[in-house]
C-alpha cells in the first residue's frame, strides 16, 4: 500500500484536521519576498483591508485621491490598504521501499501515515490561508480547493528534501522515518539551515522497528531495493535490549542535529492515533 | 484385479512401493530447514551485533508426516484403486446390451445410458467384446439390427450417439434381428437387457418371447427402474371455459398427483392443472380453466418433471379455429344495420373471439364451420335442411334465434316442437309484467354465470310441454318457461335461443351476459382443423424422445390430413407439427400428430423368464475410479508443503503479497496501454480539471509570459473566489482538444501566422460551442507603439475565424459586472478599447466568443516562482494591479457562469425583498 488514492486521503486528512483549528503558522520575520496573504504587513501595500488615509504629494496618481475623506477637511487624502502576506510552508514526506514496509496488517504502512499527517497538515495549513509547498514541485498550493491537487501531486514530490527555490523564512516539515546514515540526513537539514530554511522533523516509525517483536533464527534483508547485505541473527530475542539502545542513541543523534540547526524534532509511531502527532506539529508551528 | 471390500485395484503391484516410505522419512528427517528470512528497514541497526550461542533446527514433524502422506497417496493412486467395482455384464464370453430406446425411456435416459456405460467399462477392463441391440426401430431403412461385436471402448461413442427414440419398441422386429445376429455369432454370450418394462403392443404379449430368446442365448441379466410409473398424456378435451387434460398411466400401489403445464409457443408457462392419480388408477383428468382467448395461445400441454414424447401434446388448430358463420332471416342489408339488425348484436358479440363468416347455407357449409347461428331464419328448402342435418350430424353447433319467421313456420332443425305464435309478456294489453331470467340450472355450460337483473322478456317463442323438456334447457325465464333450449344430435348439437338476436324482444342481446353465453357455447362447439381428405401434410417440426421439438429426422415422411386421428407414431410419421400450404399464408394450415393418441394405454409387460438376474438403474452412482482423485490429493499436499516450507523460511508473507499485488496490476497496466495507443488524445489529464488555457505562439519568452501570467490569474481566482483552477496548459489549436477549456488566452505577435484549416476548423468549433478567445495585441491604451504590427497580425489570424460584429464594451457588460464592479479593464497598459460581441446571441447565452483588447494582461498576472510580479504596469501603482486582476476574475467568471449576473429576471423580487 504505497499511497492512498487522493480520492480516498483527502476527505480522512479533512476529517482529521476539522477537530483543530486553522493553523496560522507563527511568521515573525516575514520578509519583503513573502507573497500576499493572511498576514497583515503593518504597512501600506496590496490588500484588502483599510491601513490609513495619508496626505496626498505631489506624483501621486489623482485618480487614487480619497475624495469622501478629503471633503472633510481641506487637504487632500489618499486611502492606503494594509499589506497581507502569506507565510509558505513546504512539505515532505519519504517515499520508497522502506517507508512502504509494515510489520503486520494492523498497522499502516509508514509511508501512507506520513502522507496521511502530511494532507492533514495541508488541510490546516490551507484553511488558514497560508500557502503550502511541497519539495521538487514548482510552486506552492493556496486557497482551501487546493488539497485535491496537492494530494495529487505527492506522486511528483522530490525523492530527497532539497528544493533551491524554497524562498527564505519559509518553514519546513520533513516526514520519513530517517534511517539514512546520519551524515546524510545531516547534510540535507544543513542545506536547507543554509537557505533560510526553519523546521520540524517528525520520524514516523513501524512498532515493529521500534520493539523488534522477532524471535529464532532469521536473515534480516534490507527491503527491496536497498543494497544494505543481509545480516543474520542466530537468536532474535538475545539481542532485543542492545537494539533497543541503539535506536535510543539514533534518535538522540537525530535529535541533536536537528537542534543545531535550529530545527525540531519529533517522533511518531504507526500503531499510534494520527491525531496526537497532528496536534504536536500544529502546536510547534502555531504562533505562541 | 485385487479387491479389498468395496475398493479394488486394477494394478495392485504397484502397492509394493509402500515399503519404501520409512527410508524417505530417514531421508526427510537428516536435512535441516533453511532459516526464516525477514525483510526489515531498520537494518542497519543490526549489523554487526554479537552472536550468542546457535540452536540446531530440524524439520518440524508435521511437515514430515505431510511429505510421508503425500507420497503414499500417489502410490496408491498410480494402483488404480476403484470404488465399488460394479457387476454389471460380469460374465463370460462376449456382452450383448439389448437397450429399450423407445418413448418410455425419455424419463429416466441418463439412467439407463449409465448402466449400459457400466457395463462396458466392467467389458473394457477385463477386455471382452461388445455388441448393442436397440429394440426401437431407428429411421426408417434400417428398422432393428444389432451391431457387429467390437471392442467396449468403439462402442462407448455409439452409445453416446443413441437418443431414446419418441415410438414404440418393436419387440417382434427385435427378436428377429436376435435372431439373426446369433446365426452371425454363435458363441457363448452374455447378456444386458435394460427395459422399460412395459408392453408395447396393442394387444397380446410381444415380451415374453424375446425374453426367453435373450435368456436362451446365454446368462441374461434384466436392468429396471423399479416404482416408476409410465405416464401417457392423451389430447384433451375441450369444455365451454375449460380444457380437460386427461392422462393414462400404469397403476401403482399408493396415491400420487401429477402436474400438467399448459405453454405458449414461445414456452411461457399459463396455468398448471393437478391430476389426482388415486391408487391402482390407470386413467385421471383435471380442468385447465382457461378462457377461450388464453386457451388459444396455448400450444402444448407438458407433464412437469418428465421428458418424453409421451409427457408433450401438441395443440392444433382443432383446439383454437371457432369458424362461426352468420345469417340472418330477413334481407342482409337489414340485417346489418346498427342497433336494429339482426346480425348486429351477434357480431359484436362474437367478433372478438371468433372468425366470422356471411353467406347462403350452401357457401357457408362449404367450408368447415364450427358454429353457424340462424337469426329468426326458417328452413324451408329441403336441401338445405339435409345438409344442415348432416352437418350438425358430423359435430356442428346450430345456433338458432326465434323471431316472427320461426314463430309461424317452426321446423324440424329444433331442439324442441315450438307451440305456433309466440307469447307477449309485457305490454299495453297484458297484465304481465316482463320476465327476468331464472338462475341457470346445474349441468347447464352457463352455470356460473349470474344473469343481471335488469335483463327481461317481452316477447318469446313457447316449447311445446314434454317430458325431456327440463333436460334439454339451458336457461329458463323466471316463471320457469325455457329460454335456452338444446338437443344434442350425432356428434353435435342444436341450441335454440327462444327471443330474438336483437332487442326486439328482449334486452338480453344488450347485456354482457349475451357475449358470455355466446362465447360458452362457441367454446363447447368442436373446432376445426384447416385442412381435410387426402391433403398430404409435411412434417415441419417433431418431438424427439426427451420432448423437444426439432427438425424432422431425414426418414419422416408427410401424412394425409385425414389420418391424424388414427395414426400412431413411428419412425415413418414421428409426432410433431405437420402442414402444408405455404407458411404465413392463408391457406397455411398444422396439424399436430401426438404420440399419447395413437399408442394404447400403457400395460406392464408380462413376467420375465425365470433364469433372469435382476437389476435396478438409476439412484445408487456406480463404480468410481478413486485414481485421478488420490493424485489432485496428493498434488494438493505436495502445493501445501511448498507453501509451508516458504513460509519457514520467511520468503512468503511479502513475496506472495507482492506477487499477489503485482498480477492485477499487471493485467490492468496491460489493458490501458493498449487503449491509450488507439486514443487519439494521448493526454486526458486536461479534463480531470478546470483550467485556463493559452495559445502557443512559438516565441518562448511570450508563452512564458502567457503561462506566469495564467498562473497568477488561477491562484487570485482560487484565493478570492469559489472557483478551484488547475494548473493552465498552453494549447496549439487543430492539435489539442480545446474542448475542455472555458477560456482561451491568445497573445498576437506581429508575426502571427494565419491558422491553417485544420486550425480554423478547431477554433470556430470552440466559441460554436461556447469557448472564449481573449486576444490581445498588447499595443492598446499607455502600451501604444509596444507591439508594432499586431493589429495587422490580428486581422490575419481572424481572417477564416467567425468573429461576430463587435463593439466597444458597454457600460452594463456583465464583464464589467460578473464578480468586481469595474470601470476600466486595465492590463499592464490601460486606457485602450475592449471589443466584444455586438449582438445579443441567445445561442451562447450572449456570451461573447471573443473579447478583443490590447493590455497585455497576462503580463500584468504573471507571478513568478517565488511569487514576485516580475513585470510593471504601465502607468504604475498597486491599484492598477489589482483593477488588472479583478479584471481577470471578471472574466473567469463570465467564462464559468456566462450572462448569469446580467440575468434581469430576478430583479423585481430583489427590488421588493429588499423593501422598495
Amino acid at each position: 500500500m504505497a499511497r492512498l488514492p487522493p480520492s480516498l486521503a483527502v476527505p480522512w486528512a479533512e476529517q482529521l484536521g476539522a477537530s483543530l483549528p486553522p493553523l496560522l503558522v507563527e511568521a515573525e520575520r516575514v520578509a519583503a519576498t513573502v507573497m500576499p496573504g493572511l498576514h497583515g504587513r503593518r504597512r501600506a501595500g496590496p490588500g484588502e483591508a483599510f491601513w490609513q488615509f495619508r496626505a496626498y504629494v505631489a506624483g501621486d496618481l489623482v485618480s487614487r485621491i480619497d475624495w469622501r475623506q478629503s471633503g472633510k477637511s481641506d487637504r487632500l487624502f489618499i486611502r492606503e490598504t494594509e499589506w497581507e502576506a502569506a507565510q509558505t510552508v513546504a512539505l515532505w514526506c519519504a517515499t520508497g521501499p522502506g517507508m512502504d514496509w509494515r510489520s503486520s496488517k494492523e498497522v499502516p504502512s509508514k509511508a501512507m501515515r506520513a502522507q496521511l499527517l502530511l494532507l492533514a497538515l495541508s488541510s490546516l495549513l490551507l484553511r488558514g490561508g497560508e500557502r503550502v509547498r511541497l519539495f521538487g514541485l514548482p510552486r506552492p498550493f493556496a486557497g482551501r480547493q487546493a488539497l485535491p491537487s496537492l494530494a495529487g501531486a505527492l506522486a511528483q514530490m522530490a525523492p530527497v528534501p532539497e528544493d533551491p527555490r524554497i524562498a527564505r523564512h519559509a518553514r519546513a516539515v520533513l516526514f520519513g522515518d530517517f534511517w539514512e546514515p546520519l551524515e546524510e540526513t545531516k547534510a540535507r537539514i544543513g542545506t536547507l539551515a543554509a537557505q533560510g530554511v526553519r523546521g520540524h522533523m517528525l520520524q514516523v516509525l513501524d512498532p515493529a522497528e521500534e520493539t523488534l517483536p522477532y524471535a529464532g533464527r532469521i536473515r534480516f534483508e534490507g527491503v527491496a531495493g536497498s543494497a544494505a547485505p543481509p545480516a543474520l541473527v542466530p537468536r532474535v530475542e538475545a539481542v532485543r535490549e542492545l537494539y533497543a539502545e541503539r535506536l535510543a542513541r539514533h534518535r538522540a543523534a537525530l535529535a541533536a542535529l536537528a537542534q543545531s540547526a535550529g530545527w525540531s524534532f519529533a517522533c511518531h509511531r504507526t500503531d499510534q492515533p494520527p491525531e496526537t502527532a497532528l496536534l504536536a506539529l500544529h502546536q510547534i508551528l502555531a504562533p505562541a | 484385479m485385487l479387491t479389498l471390500g468395496p475398493i479394488a485395484f486394477a494394478a495392485p503391484w504397484l502397492l509394493l512401493a509402500l515399503s519404501v516410505l520409512p527410508v524417505l522419512w530417514w531421508l526427510l528427517r537428516v536435512t535441516p530447514p533453511a532459516p526464516k528470512r525477514q525483510d526489515f528497514p531498520a537494518i542497519g541497526l543490526l549489523r554487526d551485533l554479537p552472536a550468542p550461542e546457535e540452536t540446531p533446527s530440524r524439520t518440524p514433524w508435521w511437515l514430515l508426516l505431510l511429505r510421508l502422506v503425500a507420497a503414499a497417496l500417489v502410490i496408491l493412486g498410480l494402483a488404480r484403486p476403484v470404488w465399488g467395482p460394479s457387476v454389471a455384464g460380469r460374465g463370460d464370453g462376449a456382452l450383448l446390451i439389448v437397450l429399450d430406446d423407445g418413448w418410455a425411456a425419455g424419463a429416466d435416459w441418463p439412467d439407463r445410458i449409465a448402466a449400459a456405460e457400466a457395463a462396458l467399462a466392467n467389458a473394457a477392463r477385463d477386455g471382452r467384446r461388445v455388441a448393442l441391440l436397440p429394440t426401437a426401430p431407428a429411421a426408417a431403412p434400417e428398422g432393428v439390427r444389432a451391431t457387429a461385436l467390437m471392442p467396449a471402448e468403439e462402442l462407448r461413442g455409439r452409445l453416446a450417439a443413441l437418443r431414446p427414440k419418441p415410438w414404440a419398441p418393436d419387440r417382434e422386429a427385435a427378436l428377429a434381428a436376435l435372431n439373426a445376429w446369433r446365426q452371425a455369432n454363435p458363441g457363448p454370450i452374455t447378456t444386458l437387457w435394460i427395459a422399460d418394462g412395459l408392453e408395447h403392443s396393442a394387444s397380446g404379449d410381444a415380451t415374453t418371447p424375446f425374453g426367453e430368446a435373450l435368456a436362451a442365448a446365454g446368462n441374461l441379466t434384466v436392468a429396471r427402474a423399479e416404482g416408476r410409473p409410465t405416464r401417457v398424456l392423451i389430447p384433451p378435451r375441450a369444455e365451454a371455459e375449460r380444457l380437460v387434460v386427461q392422462l393414462r398411466t400404469t397403476p401403482l400401489p399408493v396415491p400420487s398427483e401429477v402436474v400438467v403445464l399448459a405453454r405458449t409457443g414461445d414456452g411461457r408457462t399459463l396455468d398448471r392443472a393437478v391430476l389426482p392419480v388415486p391408487a391402482h388408477a390407470t386413467e385421471a383428468e383435471a380442468a385447465l380453466p382457461l378462457p377461450l382467448e388464453i386457451r388459444n395461445q396455448v400450444v402444448r400441454l407438458d407433464l412437469d418433471g418428465t421428458a418424453g414424447a409421451n409427457a408433450t401434446i401438441l395443440l392444433d388448430e382443432r383446439f383454437r379455429r371457432r369458424p362461426v358463420g352468420l345469417i340472418a332471416g330477413g334481407a342482409e342489408s337489414a340485417a346489418e344495420v346498427p342497433l336494429i339488425g339482426e346480425l348486429f348484436y351477434l357480431d359484436r358479440a362474437l367478433s372478438p373471439f371468433a372468425e366470422l363468416r356471411r353467406g347462403t347455407v350452401e357457401q357457408l357449409l362449404q367450408r368447415r364451420l364450427s358454429v353457424l347461428v340462424l337469426a329468426d331464419r326458417p328452413i324451408t328448402d329441403e336441401r338445405e335442411r339435409e345438409a344442415l342435418a348432416r352437418w350438425v350430424q358430423e359435430g356442428g353447433t346450430l345456433v338458432r334465434f326465434a323471431g316472427a319467421r320461426v314463430a309461424e313456420s317452426p321446423d324440424g332443425l329444433l331442439p324442441v316442437p315450438l307451440r305456433a305464435g309466440e307469447r307477449q309478456i309485457g305490454g299495453a294489453l297484458s297484465w304481465e309484467r316482463p320476465q327476468a331470467l331464472a338462475p341457470f340450472p346445474e349441468g347447464s355450460p352457463f352455470s356460473g354465470l349470474v344473469p343481471p337483473n335488469e335483463v327481461t322478456v317481452e316477447r318469446q317463442v313457447l316449447a311445446e310441454p314434454s317430458a325431456q323438456l327440463t333436460g334439454k334447457t339451458w336457461a329458463r325465464l323466471a316463471d320457469g318457461t325455457p329460454l335456452v333450449t338444446q338437443e344434442g344430435r350425432g356428434a353435435g348439437r342444436i341450441v335454440l335461443f327462444h327471443v330474438t338476436a336483437n332487442a326486439d324482444w328482449s334486452n338480453l342481446p344488450l347485456s354482457g351476459l349475451f357475449v358470455e353465453m355466446l362465447k360458452r357455447i362457441v367454446s363447447l362447439s368442436a373446432g376445426v382443423a384447416g385442412a381435410e381428405g387426402d391433403t398430404p401434410m409435411a412434417p415441419l417440426e417433431t418431438l424427439d424422445g426427451l420432448g423437444r421439438l426439432g427438425p424432422p429426422p431425414p426418414g419422416a415422411q408427410p401424412l394425409a390430413a385425414s389420418r391424424f386421428g388414427e395414426e400412431v407414431a413411428s419412425p415413418r410419421h414421428p409426432p410433431g407439427w405437420y402442414g402444408s400450404g405455404t407458411a404465413g399464408s392463408d391457406t397455411a394450415q398444422r396439424r399436430a400428430l401426438n404420440l399419447g393418441a395413437g399408442i394404447p394405454a400403457p400395460r406392464l409387460a408380462a413376467a420375465l423368464p425365470a433364469s433372469a438376474s435382476l437389476q435396478g438403474i438409476g439412484g445408487v452412482p456406480t463404480e468410481q475410479d478413486l485414481g485421478p482423485w488420490l493424485l489432485a490429493a496428493a498434488l494438493m499436499l505436495l502445493a501445501l508443503d511448498l507453501i509451508a516450507s516458504l513460509w519457514l523460511r520467511g520468503v512468503l508473507g511479502r513475496g506472495a503479497l507482492a506477487v499477489a499485488r503485482a498480477l492485477p496490476l499487471a493485467l490492468l497496466l496491460a489493458l490501458p496501454t493498449s487503449l491509450a495507443a488507439q486514443s487519439p488524445q494521448p493526454d486526458g489529464s486536461a479534463a480531470l480539471a478546470t483550467r485556463l488555457a493559452y495559445v502557443l505562439t512559438g516565441n518562448a519568452e511570450v508563452d512564458a509570459i502567457s503561462h506566469q501570467g495564467l498562473v497568477g490569474l488561477s491562484d487570485f481566482v482560487n484565493r478570492r473566489t469559489a472557483a478551484a483552477l488547475a494548473d493552465p496548459y498552453g494549447v496549439d489549436p487543430g492539435r489539442d482538444d480545446l474542448s475542455f477549456f472555458p477560456l482561451l488566452y491568445w497573445p498576437v505577435l506581429s508575426d502571427a501566422p494565419q491558422p491553417d484549416a485544420q486550425a480554423t476548423a478547431a477554433l470556430n468549433a470552440f466559441m460554436r460551442q461556447g469557448g472564449i478567445i481573449l486576444f490581445d495585441t498588447r499595443d492598446e491604451g499607455s502600451g501604444e507603439g509596444f507591439a508594432p504590427g499586431a493589429r495587422q497580425a490580428l486581422r490575419r489570424v481572424t481572417r477564416d475565424l467567425t468573429v461576430p460584429p463587435l463593439a466597444p464594451v458597454p457600460e452594463d457588460h456583465v464583464l464589467r459586472r460578473a464578480f468586481y464592479l469595474l470601470q476600466d479593464l486595465p492590463g499592464r497598459f490601460t486606457g485602450g478599447t475592449v471589443w466584444v460581441a455586438r449582438d445579443q446571441d441567445r445561442a451562447n447565452d450572449s456570451v461573447s466568443p471573443v473579447i478583443i483588447g490590447g493590455h497585455d494582461w497576462a503580463a500584468a498576472w504573471a507571478l513568478d516562482a517565488r511569487g514576485n510580479n516580475p513585470y510593471a504596469v504601465v502607468p504604475g501603482g498597486t491599484r492598477q494591479r489589482t483593477l488588472a486582476y479583478r479584471f481577470g476574475v471578471n472574466l473567469v467568471m463570465y467564462a464559468l457562469t456566462g450572462n448569469y449576473k446580467g440575468d434581469q429576471v430576478h430583479v423585481p423580487a430583489i427590488l421588493e425583498r429588499i423593501g422598495n
